[in-house]
C-alpha cells in the first residue's frame, strides 16, 4: 500500500472513529511488517543503541531486527505498561521517547506528525498485537536503478527502493529504507533515497531494508573537454573489459611499459626474484615480437612459479610446524602439508580438485597432507567448528559470514540460518590420538549433532550457504560441501579465486579487499570479474591459464607512470600500481643480487625465504612470523585468516634495516661479487651499469651515471666505492617495489 | 478510537495547563529555583545530571549542586545569565553543543524563566528561608499493637475516571492485612474492592500517574500508593484507607517509582527505579535519609522486613541485597537469580524472606543465614509449543506471602499457584481457563467500565498476564490482576 494512502486513513480514523473501528483490522499495522521498520529506520535497532549486545540505557532491541519474537517480548510484555501504554497510547514511553518529549540519550528521532509516529500509535490503539511467525517476509528488495551516470557534480536523482514479500504482494519502503555511500567524495545519498553528485569518479550507493543491502553504481563525469580516447590495441578479454570501463568514466590508460619493466614485473610476479644479468640480456637481445609471450610461458613453466604459488597457499592455509606433540601441528605434519601443496602445484591440479581433495580429507595428519586443512586453517588446541567456518568461508568464498553468528549479516544477504547450516559441516569433526605421539587422526563423526540456532536453540543440518535445504542427512556432509564448493556452477568460488590471483598479479583486487566479498563491496568492474572467473572455469581450474592471459594483457604491461585523465585513478586498472616487494621476496631478491646465501633455522642450507614457513618451539596458536626478517618487513603471522595479515606498507623499520641492518651490510662483499665484477669489467661506467642492471635490471640514466662516475673519482678500482653503490641501489625505493 | 481522540484532547489541556502555569509564574514574581527551576531541571536535565548520574559532575536535583557547579566551572553566575554555563547551553546555537542533547531547543517560556532566575539572584525560593514543607503532616502511628476493628472505606469521595482506550494494565493490587479489603491500581487512580465479589468500595484520585506498588500498613490503615509515569516523575503517597485523605507525599522523581515499602513502623518509606539507588525518605518531614547505591540495575522489589529491622531490595539483573533499615548499612547479598527479581515478600515471622524472578525461580530464603531454604526452579513451568525451541518465557511475576505463611505466585504461564509453608504446590489456578469459560471470576477496573461496549473487545490484541496477585488476610481468597486490566478471585482449597 502507498504511503500516502495509509496517512489518509490515519487521518480519516481519528475523524470517523466509529465507523472505522468495526472495519480498522485490514489496516492494523503489524509488529514485523510495519514497527520493526520503523525501528530499523529510526537507528533504534543499531549497532550503537538499543541493538547493542546489551542495549542501552536498560532497553535491548536485536540488532537490525534479526529476532522479531524476542523484540515483540522486550518491548511489549517485559515491563508491563512501561514502553507500551494500551490503555493511553499517547503515553506509551516508546513514542515519548521517540519523539524527545521526555530525556532520551538517542535525542528525538521523529516528530509527533509523521508517518513513523502515526504507525506506532496506531499499532499500541490496537492493542499492540503481535504478528506471527507466518507474516509475510521480505524476499527481495529493488532499487529504481542499477546505474546512475552525472555528467555534472551537483545534479541528482530520486532512487525509490521496493520491497517484494514472501508473498508476492510489494510495497514501496523508500521512506522506511536506510541509505548509504560507499564514497561521499563522488555521490552522496540522503535519508530519502536521492543521490547527489559530487565529483568525477566512480562509487556505488545502497539501500538497506530487513535484511537486504542492494546498490547501484553511481558514475560521475570528468568534464569531456580535453578528453580523447586513444583507443589502445586489445590483446585480449582483459584488455576489452577494462578499456571499456575506462572510456565510460573518461579516464585514458597509461603507456605500455618497457621491455625493462616487463623483465622485472614478470619474473618477480612469476619466479618470486628479479631476472638475472642472464636473463636481462637474452631478453633485451631478443627481437622477436612475441617475446614478452615467450618469457611468460618460460617463467609458467619453471618450478619456480609452482614453489612460490605453493608458498602463498602456505601462507593462507597458515602452515605453521610446532614441536609440542599434542596440538596436531607438529613439524613433521606441516612438512606434509607443505610438500603435499608444492606437488599439486608442480603437477598442475586443478584448483577446485586441489581445494576438494583438502575439504574431503581425513585420516593421519602426519602422512595425509591435506587433512592439515583441519589442523592448521585454525590453530587451536581443540577443533572449533564456528571458527573453522568462519575461516573456511573467508578464504575458500572471499566471504565474511562469522558476522551473522550473533545476527544477521548486516550488509549481506547472509542470515544466522545460513551461518548456523554451514557450521554443522564441521560440527562433527574430530582428533584422536595416532599410533606415534605427534600423530593424530582427523575423522568426521558423523553421529555428531549439528549446530544449533543462537535465538532459539534450534538444530540447523548442514546446508550450503544460500540454499534453503538441507545436504542429504546421513555419511559425512563434507562431501556434499566439497562437492558444492568446487563445482563450476559456485561463482562464489571461483570468482574468489579469480579475484585472489588477479590481485596477486595487480596488487588490487576487482573486489578489495580480496577477502571481503559482499553485496555493500561489488567489483569495481563486474564484467571484468565475471569473464576472468568463466576463463578459470573454461579451463579446467588451470592456475597457469588464466595468469597467462593476465600477464598477456595490455592492462598487466601498462607504465606505472599515470597521465592526465588517470592520475586520481587508484581502482580501475588504468595504469600500473607501485608494489612494495612481498617481505620473502624482498629478502630473496637481496639474496640473489649479492649472491650470499641466507639460513633460515630449522631450514637446509639453500632454502628459500618464500619456501620457509615458521617452525616453533611449543604450540601454534597466535602470531608466528618465525624469521626476524619477516616480522619487520610484514609477511603474514599466520595468525588469523585475514588477507590483511600479508602487510605491503612501507616503515620506518624497514628503511633502517635495510640501511643499516645486517641483511644488506653483511652481504654487500661477502661473496666479493664486486670484486668479481670489478675484475672483469673495462671501465667504471661499465661497472656502474652492471651493477644498475644486477640490482635493479635496467641500464642506468645518463644523469645516474655521470652522477654515479663523480662519486666514484680517481678510486676506479676500488671495491668499497662499488660496495656502497650497490648499498645504495639495493637501498632506493626502486629496489624496494615491483613497478 | 472515539477515546483516542479524548485523549488526545486532554493531553493537549494538560500541557496547555502546564506551560500556562510556567508563564504565569514568571509574570507575578521573580523565578526560584524551588517553584520553577527545579521542575524544568527535572523534565530535561537529570537523566544525565541527576543523582543517579553526574555527567560532567554537575547534579542539578539540589539546589546546593546548582550552586556547586560541575568539572566546567560554575553552573550558573548570580544576576548573569550571559555568563552562565546552564544559560550558554541551553541557548547554544549549534545543535551538537545545545543541552539537552540530540533534542530540540528547551521551550521558549522556560528558557525566559530560567534567564529571569540567574538575572533575578539564582535564588532558592520566595523568601530563600528553608526548603519548604511536604505541604502535608504525618504523624507515623506509632506502637505496634494494633486492636479495634480493621479500617475500611468509609463514603469516599467520588473519583472521576480518566478516560482510556482500554482498561489499564494492573500494575499494583494490595490486600488488607485486617480486613476482606484490596486495593488495586488502575490508569491515574486506585480502587479499593471486596475480594470475593470484586465490588467497588472505594476510589483514590492519582494524578501523579500509574500506581506500580501499593502497600497496606500492617494496621492496615494506611495505604502506601508508589508510582508516577514513566521517565517524568515519581512518587509516593500515603493515603487513610478509611477517609480517602492524602496523608503525605514523599519523593520527587525523574522516573516513575517501580519498587516501593513502607516501614512498619511508617516512619520511613524505601523507593527504587531506573536509578539504581534505593533511597529511604522520612514519612515525617520527606527528607532522604539513605541512598544505598549496591545494586548495578533497576531496582525492581523492595521490602522491609515485618520487624523493620531489615530491608531487602532486589533489580533487575537478579541481585537481592539485605540492608540494616535504620543505618543504611549492608547485612547480606543474596545471590541466586539469573534473571530481573520481581518481587521480594517477608513472612510473617520475619525469618523467612521469598524472592520470584523473570528466571522462573521462587526462593525461600533464611534471612539468618543468607541461603535458600528451599528453592523451586521453574515455579511455573511453560507449555512448549509443538516445534517449538529454545527459551519460552517462564518467569515468575509476582509473590507474596499471606499471615499463615502460604506463598501465592503469578507467572507467565498464566497461571496462579499457592504454595504450602512447607514450598510444596497446593493449588493451581489458571487464567487461560477463567478467560475461556467466562466463569464468575473476573470484572474490569473502573477505568474500562467507562468505556462503550464496542470497546470491551479491544483487549483481544492484548497479550494476557497475571501481573500481581495476593490472598486475603484470612487467606480464603485469591486475588489477581492481570495486563488487560480485569481482576480475578478464586476461593482457595482449604489445606
Amino acid at each position: 500500500m502507498n504511503h500516502k494512502h495509509t496517512f489518509r486513513m490515519l487521518v480519516s480514523l481519528f475523524l470517523w472513529p466509529l465507523v472505522i473501528s468495526s472495519s480498522s483490522a485490514a489496516a492494523e499495522p503489524g509488529f514485523r511488517r510495519d514497527v520493526m521498520p520503523i525501528f530499523f529506520r529510526a537507528g533504534c535497532n543499531a549497532g550503537t543503541c538499543h541493538g547493542s549486545a546489551r542495549g542501552k540505557d536498560g532497553f535491548m532491541l536485536s540488532l537490525f531486527g534479526y529476532d522479531a519474537k524476542g523484540d515483540y517480548e522486550r518491548v511489549v510484555t517485559e515491563m508491563v505498561g512501561r514502553r507500551i501504554n494500551t490503555a493511553v497510547p499517547e503515553q506509551s514511553l516508546l513514542l515519548l521517547k521517540a519523539t524527545g518529549a521526555v530525556p532520551h540519550t538517542g535525542g528525538k528521532l521523529f516528530t509527533t506528525d509523521s508517518e513513523y509516529y502515526q504507525t506506532l500509535l496506531q499499532w499500541i490503539a490496537a492493542g499492540a498485537p503481535d504478528d506471527t511467525d507466518d507474516v509475510p517476509t521480505t524476499a527481495e528488495v529493488v532499487l529504481s536503478a542499477e546505474q546512475l551516470v552525472f555528467d555534472t557534480s551537483g545534479a541528482s536523482t530520486q532512487l525509490t527502493v521496493t520491497a517484494n514479500a514472501s508473498d508476492a504482494s510489494s510495497r514501496d519502503v523508500t521512506k522506511l529504507a536506510r541509505y548509504f555511500s560507499n564514497n561521499e567524495s563522488v555521490a552522496t545519498i540522503d535519508a530519502n533515497g536521492n543521490v547527489t553528485a559530487v565529483g568525477p569518479g566512480d562509487t556505488n550507493v545502497f539501500a538497506r531494508f530487513s535484511r537486504f543491502t542492494v546498490g547501484a553504481e553511481v558514475i560521475v563525469l570528468p568534464p569531456a573537454e580535453g578528453f580523447n580516447w586513444p583507443d589502445p590495441p586489445a590483446v585480449n578479454f582483459i584488455d576489452e573489459l577494462v578499456f571499456d570501463r575506462l572510456q565510460k568514466l573518461r579516464i585514458a590508460p597509461s603507456e605500455l611499459c618497457d621491455d625493462e619493466t616487463f623483465l622485472r614485473r614478470v619474473t618477480l610476479d612469476l619466479a618470486a626474484r628479479p631476472p638475472t644479468v642472464d636473463e636481462y640480456a637474452a631478453f633485451m637481445a631478443d627481437a622477436g615480437p612475441d617475446k614478452r609471450a615467450t618469457k611468460i610461458d618460460q617463467l609458467l613453466a619453471d618450478d619456480a612459479f609452482a614453489d612460490y604459488w605453493a608458498a602463498l597457499w602456505a601462507e593462507q592455509l597458515r602452515i605453521i610446524g610446532g614441536n609440542y606433540a599434542p596440538v596436531a601441528t607438529h613439524v613433521k605434519a606441516a612438512d606434509a602439508y607443505y610438500q603435499w601443496i608444492r606437488r599439486q602445484m608442480r603437477t598442475s591440479r586443478p584448483l577446485n580438485e586441489f581445494v576438494a581433495e583438502m575439504v574431503d580429507a581425513s585420516g593421519s595428519n602426519l602422512t595425509n597432507g591435506p587433512v592439515n586443512l583441519y589442523t592448521m586453517l585454525v590453530h587451536k588446541p581443540q577443533f572449533d567448528p564456528k571458527a573453522f567456518a568462519a575461516d573456511f568461508s573467508q578464504l575458500f568464498l572471499g566471504v565474511q559470514i562469522q558476522c551473522a553468528e550473533c545476527h544477521n549479516h548486516p550488509f549481506d544477504r547472509w542470515t544466522q540460518d545460513d551461518y548456523y547450516g554451514f557450521v554443522s559441516f564441521f560440527t562433527g569433526m574430530k582428533r584422536k590420538p595416532g599410533v606415534e605421539p605427534r600423530e593424530r587422526r582427523i575423522y568426521c563423526d558423523i553421529t555428531a549433532p549439528p549446530a544449533r540456532h543462537v535465538v532459539d536453540g534450534r538444530p540447523m543440518p548442514a546446508k550450503v550457504l544460500g540454499s534453503i535445504d538441507p545436504v542429504p542427512a546421513g555419511g559425512d556432509p563434507r562431501t556434499a560441501l566439497a562437492a558444492w564448493l568446487t563445482s563450476p556452477e559456485n561463482e562464489l568460488f571461483s570468482r574468489n579465486l579469480a579475484n585472489r590471483i588477479w590481485a596477486q598479479l595487480l596488487g588490487r583486487g576487482v573486489i578489495e579487499p580480496v577477502d571481503d566479498v559482499r553485496a555493500s563491496n561489488p567489483p569495481v568492474n563486474g564484467p571484468l570479474l565475471d569473464a576472468l572467473s568463466q576463463r578459470l572455469v573454461a579451463a579446467n581450474f588451470d592456475l597457469r591459464s588464466l595468469v597467462r592471459d593476465i600477464c598477456n594483457s595490455r592492462i598487466y604491461q601498462l607504465s606505472a607512470k599515470p597521465n592526465a585523465s588517470n592520475a586520481r585513478d587508484t581502482r580501475q586498472f588504468s595504469h600500473a600500481h607501485l608494489r612494495r616487494l612481498r617481505a620473502d621476496v624482498l629478502l630473496d631478491s637481496v639474496v640473489a643480487v649479492t649472491g650470499v646465501g641466507r639460513r633460515f633455522a630449522g631450514f637446509p642450507e639453500g632454502t628459500r625465504a618464500i619456501e620457509y614457513y615458521p617452525r616453533e618451539s611449543g604450540d601454534t596458536e597466535g602470531q608466528h612470523f618465525g624469521d626476524p626478517f619477516f616480522s619487520t618487513f610484514g609477511r603474514s603471522s599466520r595468525a588469523t585468516i585475514c588477507a590483511c595479515e600479508t602487510k605491503k606498507e612501507p616503515t620506518l623499520s624497514q628503511t633502517l634495516h635495510m640501511a643499516v641492518g645486517d641483511t644488506v651490510r653483511d652481504r654487500l662483499g661477502a661473496a666479493g661479487e664486486v670484486k668479481k665484477l670489478l675484475e672483469n669489467t673495462i671501465s667504471p661506467e661499465a661497472m656502474i651499469e652492471a651493477l644498475y642492471i644486477r640490482t635493479l635490471s635496467r641500464r642506468p640514466t645518463i644523469e645516474e651515471s655521470s652522477a654515479m662516475r663523480e662519486l666514484v673519482g680517481d678510486a676506479v678500482k676500488d671495491h668499497a666505492v662499488y660496495e656502497d653503490i650497490l648499498w645504495s641501489l639495493l637501498n632506493s625505493t626502486e629496489f624496494a617495489f615491483n613497478h | 478510537m472515539l477515546h483516542l481522540n479524548r485523549i488526545a484532547n486532554i493531553a493537549t489541556a494538560i500541557s496547555l495547563s502546564l506551560s500556562a502555569g510556567l508563564v504565569q509564574a514568571q509574570e507575578e514574581k521573580s523565578a526560584t529555583y524551588d517553584d520553577d527551576v527545579a521542575l524544568i531541571f527535572k523534565r530535561h536535565c537529570l537523566q544525565c545530571h541527576g543523582e543517579s548520574k553526574q555527567e560532567a559532575g554537575l547534579n542539578l536535583a539540589s539546589y546546593a549542586g546548582v550552586i556547586k557547579g560541575g568539572s566546567g566551572g560554575d553552573a550558573v553566575v548570580a544576576g548573569r545569565s550571559s555568563a552562565s554555563l546552564i544559560f550558554k547551553a541551553i541557548t547554544a546555537k549549534d545543535p551538537e553543543e545545545r543541552m539537552p542533547p540530540k533534542s530540540d531547543p528547551l521551550p521558549e517560556e522556560q528558557i525566559s524563566l530560567i534567564k529571569a532566575w540567574i538575572d533575578g539572584g539564582v535564588r532558592q525560593s520566595i523568601d530563600s528561608k528553608a526548603k519548604a514543607s511536604p505541604g502535608m503532616t504525618f504523624k507515623p502511628a506509632l506502637g505496634t499493637a494494633i486492636d479495634g476493628p480493621a479500617a475500611m472505606p468509609d463514603n469516599l469521595p467520588v473519583v472521576n475516571s480518566t478516560k482510556t482506550l482500554r482498561p489499564f494494565p494492573i500494575l499494583a493490587l494490595a490486600t488488607s492485612p485486617r480486613a476482606p479489603l484490596a486495593a488495586i491500581a488502575g490508569y491515574e487512580r486506585i480502587d479499593f474492592i471486596d475480594p470475593a465479589t470484586r465490588d467497588i468500595a472505594g476510589s483514590l484520585a492519582f494524578p501523579e500517574g500509574e500506581p506500580h506498588v501499593l502497600r497496606f500498613s500492617q494496621s492496615g490503615d494506611v495505604l502506601m500508593a508508589a508510582g508516577g509515569r514513566p521517565v517524568q516523575n515519581g512518587v509516593v503517597i500515603l493515603f487513610d484507607v478509611k477517609t480517602g485523605q492524602r496523608l503525605a507525599k514523599i519523593g520527587d522523581e525523574t522516573d516513575v517509582v517501580i519498587a516501593a515499602d513502607l516501614a512498619p513502623d511508617q516512619r520511613q518509606v524505601a523507593i527504587g527505579g531506573s536509578g539504581r539507588i534505593v533511597k529511604v525518605y522520612s514519612t515525617e518531614d520527606g527528607s532522604l535519609k539513605h541512598s544505598l547505591s549496591k545494586h548495578t540495575d533497576w531496582i525492581t522489589a523492595i521490602a522491609f522486613s515485618p520487624d523493620g529491622k531489615f530491608l531487602a531490595t532486589g533489580d533487575r539483573v537478579g541481585n537481592i541485597h539485605l540492608w540494616d533499615a535504620e543505618s543504611g548499612g549492608v547485612v547480606l547479598p543474596l545471590s541466586e537469580h539469573k534473571g530481573s527479581v520481581t518481587a521480594l515478600s517477608w513472612h510473617s515471622d520475619g525469618q523467612v524472606l521469598a524472592s520470584c524472578g523473570e528466571d522462573g525461580l521462587i526462593v525461600w530464603w533464611d534471612v539468618t543465614k543468607g541461603w535458600p531454604l528451599n528453592s523451586k526452579a521453574d515455579a511455573h513451568p511453560p507449555e512448549r509449543p509443538p516445534g517449538a525451541y529454545g527459551k519460552i518465557a517462564n518467569g515468575v511475576l509476582d509473590a507474596s506471602f499471606n499471615a499463615r505463611g502460604e506463598l501465592i505466585s503469578c507467572g507467565r504461564d498464566n497461571t496462579v499457584r499457592i504454595w504450602s509453608v512447607d514450598g510444596s504446590l497446593r493449588q493451581t489456578l489458571d487464567l487461560n481457563a477463567v478467560s475461556q469459560a467466562g466463569k464468575n471470576t473476573t470484572k474490569q477496573t473502573p477505568n474500562a467500565r467507562n468505556l462503550s461496549d464496542e470497546q470491551s473487545s479491544d483487549s483481544s490484541g492484548i497479550r494476557i498476564l497475571p501481573l500481581r496477585c495476593a490472598m486475603t488476610f484470612d487467606g480464603t481468597t485469591a486475588v489477581t490482576g492481570d495486563s488487560a486490566g480485569q481482576v480475578h478471585s478464586w476461593k482457595i482449597n482449604s489445606p
